[in-house]
């Protein structure tokens, strides 16, 4: 028992690591695109870790099975519906920066090249 | 827009049915009853848009053992960059971004879009454009550090091992 105790906390622990790596990249990243990159970290690994963390002590300290599929879910709903934000987030950035005519940091652009010449 | 057709609106149903069971978690008649009823009403609303190849892909078990074996291959991918991505934040953003235009070979409707959002869950890349161009679909992809160029070479450093997996459950 006292193993299984331990792997929660190790868990836990490192899913608010990660959720603290992409707080960080949030705030010092140097423009738009690059923080949305370094905010992924929070609903992916950040939320796994956290939710089987939860998961096992649901299973095993509070012997209920409903809660473990539930809290599942809500880390499943999170996983599939965060990239289609992302992706739309990511094309609207791009889109307004190019009609507001601030520059961008990209070394390489074939989207601009091939789309808004 | 298509019909709405029988196999559709049974397996939309299975699935409904199957998240209804899961939240509520009782399985007294009365429940289970008005379960029925929701998933039965929001299946014939929903399957035609839901639902456009074969409703039933993932009775197959060699289609459902390969997309627990994707799971595990995209698992992989996540941690190795979200490791990545922890280094590079705490150890002073050295970032070298670009949109590259990356080819893929990829032809279903559900293997592009599956494809796309696993790369935009990697830290890292974010799909930013699905296009097609002389009959051959390939992505835009924002990628924060580039270490190739050209699309094929980039292709394969963004999405070597994912684009086997979702083939291999897919086409």
């Amino acid at each position: 028992m006292i193993i299984v105790r331990f792997l929660i906390d190790v868990l836990i622990i490192a899913g608010g690591v990660f959720a603290l790596a992409g707080a960080l990249g949030v705030l010092k990243m140097p423009d738009t695109l690059c923080r949305m990159q370094a905010s992924t970290c929070i609903p992916t690994l950040g939320t796994i870790c956290v939710a089987l963390g939860a998961i096992l002590y649901a299973a095993f300290f509070k012997h209920s099975a409903a809660d473990a599929v539930k809290i599942a879910v809500i880390a499943l709903m999170i996983i599939v519906t965060n990239p289609i934000g992302s992706h739309v987030l990511a094309r609207g950035a791009y889109t307004s920066a190019k009609r507001e005519g601030t520059e961008m940091l990209l070394n390489v652009d074939d989207y601009g090249r091939d789309f808004h010449e | 827009m298509q019909k709405t057709r029988f196999s559709a609106v049974l397996s939309t149903f299975i699935l409904c049915m199957l998240v209804w069971i899961v939240l509520t978690w009782s399985f007294s008649l009365q429940e289970l009853a008005a379960g029925v009823v929701v998933s039965l009403a929001s299946a014939l609303f929903v399957s035609r848009f839901f639902i456009h190849e074969d409703a039933f892909r993932f009775f197959n078990p060699v289609k459902l053992l390969n997309l627990i074996v994707y799971a595990g291959t995209f698992c992989r991918e996540l941690v190795k960059a979200n490791v990545d991505m922890a280094k590079r934040v705490f150890g002073g953003c050295k970032v070298n971004p670009g949109i590259v235009r990356v080819p893929t070979g990829m032809k279903s409707d559900y293997g592009l879009s599956l494809l796309a959002n696993s790369i935009t869950l990697t830290p890292g890349t974010i799909t930013v454009e699905v296009a097609e161009e002389e009959g051959e679909n390939c992505y835009y992809i924002h990628w924060i550090d580039m270490t190739a160029e050209s699309g094929e070479a980039a292709g394969e450093a963004i999405k070597g091992n994912l684009e086997k997996g979702t083939r291999r459950v897919f086409d």
